[in-house]
């Protein structure tokens, strides 16, 4: 399972990505346009077994995470890749 | 039964005719080896990578100093009957994948200004692609580009799941070696001024 998180600003991820380098799994990739239109940066965590995207869910937060999506990757009948459908985690 | 073949002459042919030509080919069908003779380093690239994505065998790539001869075995659908060749269509086949066909990174950063986010830009672009429909062929390294696959780098990882999507990285040599990275690029290979040249004249090239 992954977690994607948005922040407040660029700066925030890139902060964000640089203080969890150890603790989790996590890649700045542009915030998918299924969450948002305009331009932005987050970070997607994992893969993650369920406790873990539970743990990753509060520390993301502890970083200044905005928003919080569950992704989940479900095979396309007409891409080469997963698709990824974000479901908001309240 | 000896196989019968087809030859198919594409050379002098700027990309992507000898592709175009090659799935033209295949879709008519009527033989069991088709002999394709190219006389481009892109044309014998672009065919051969062609042919592996529609499932056919490559049987035999003979390479002179004024052409190259690719054998190509089309891949047989009907398991009863080995020698039929009817098992490619144009319904069957993988496009000849439109739009750009060759993006140069000249700059380990996207666009003049901080950086720090020239450098973001690029990671963001990079994992884009991986995640795009539509592919290039080949991306092109010159200059502070070709440390993007040089050891150490952050965008390693985007550039091996390029390589596993069948996108090409091709580094300039000089600009590795200006650099001091000639042993240490990590993913793609090494490559000349002609060749880059020649990739970007023959296809749609996109400069970052």
């Amino acid at each position: 399972m992954l977690v994607f998180a948005t922040f407040p600003s660029t700066h925030a991820a890139l902060r964000a990505e640089q203080e969890l380098t150890r603790e989790l799994p996590v890649e700045l990739i542009p915030v998918p346009r299924q969450i948002r239109s305009d331009c932005g940066f987050g970070l997607l965590a994992g893969p993650l077994d369920p406790p873990g995207a539970g743990r990753a869910v509060v520390i993301l937060k502890g970083h200044g995470a905005t928003g919080l999506w569950r992704v989940l990757e479900l095979d396309s009948p007409t891409s080469r890749h997963k698709e990824k459908r974000y479901e908001p985690i309240p | 039964m000896s196989p019968s073949r087809r030859v198919l002459d594409a050379r002098g042919l700027a990309c992507p005719q000898p592709v175009i030509l090659t799935r033209k080919a295949l879709a008519e069908g009527g033989f069991s080896e088709l002999e394709v003779i190219v006389n481009t380093s892109s044309g014998r690239e672009n065919v051969a990578r062609f042919a592996g994505h529609a499932g056919c065998t490559i049987g035999s790539i003979e390479e002179s100093s004024e052409e190259t001869r690719i054998v190509i075995q089309p891949r047989v659908a009907n398991l009863s009957d080995p020698t039929s060749t009817e098992s490619l269509t144009e319904a069957t086949m993988p496009p000849v994948e439109p739009g750009i066909q060759t993006i140069l990174l000249s700059s380990r950063t996207i666009g003049r200004g901080d950086d720090e986010l020239g450098a973001l830009l690029m990671r963001a672009f990079l994992y884009t692609l991986t995640e795009s429909e539509t592919l290039p062929q080949q991306v092109l390294l010159m200059n502070s580009g070709v440390t993007l696959a040089a050891e150490g780098s952050e965008h390693l990882d985007n550039l091996r799941r390029l390589v596993d999507l069948g996108i090409e990285i091709l580094a300039c040599g000089a600009c590795l070696e200006f650099y001091k990275l000639t042993e240490k690029l990590a993913v793609g290979r090494v490559s000349n001024m002609q060749e880059i040249t020649e990739f970007l004249l023959e296809g749609k090239a996109l400069s970052l």
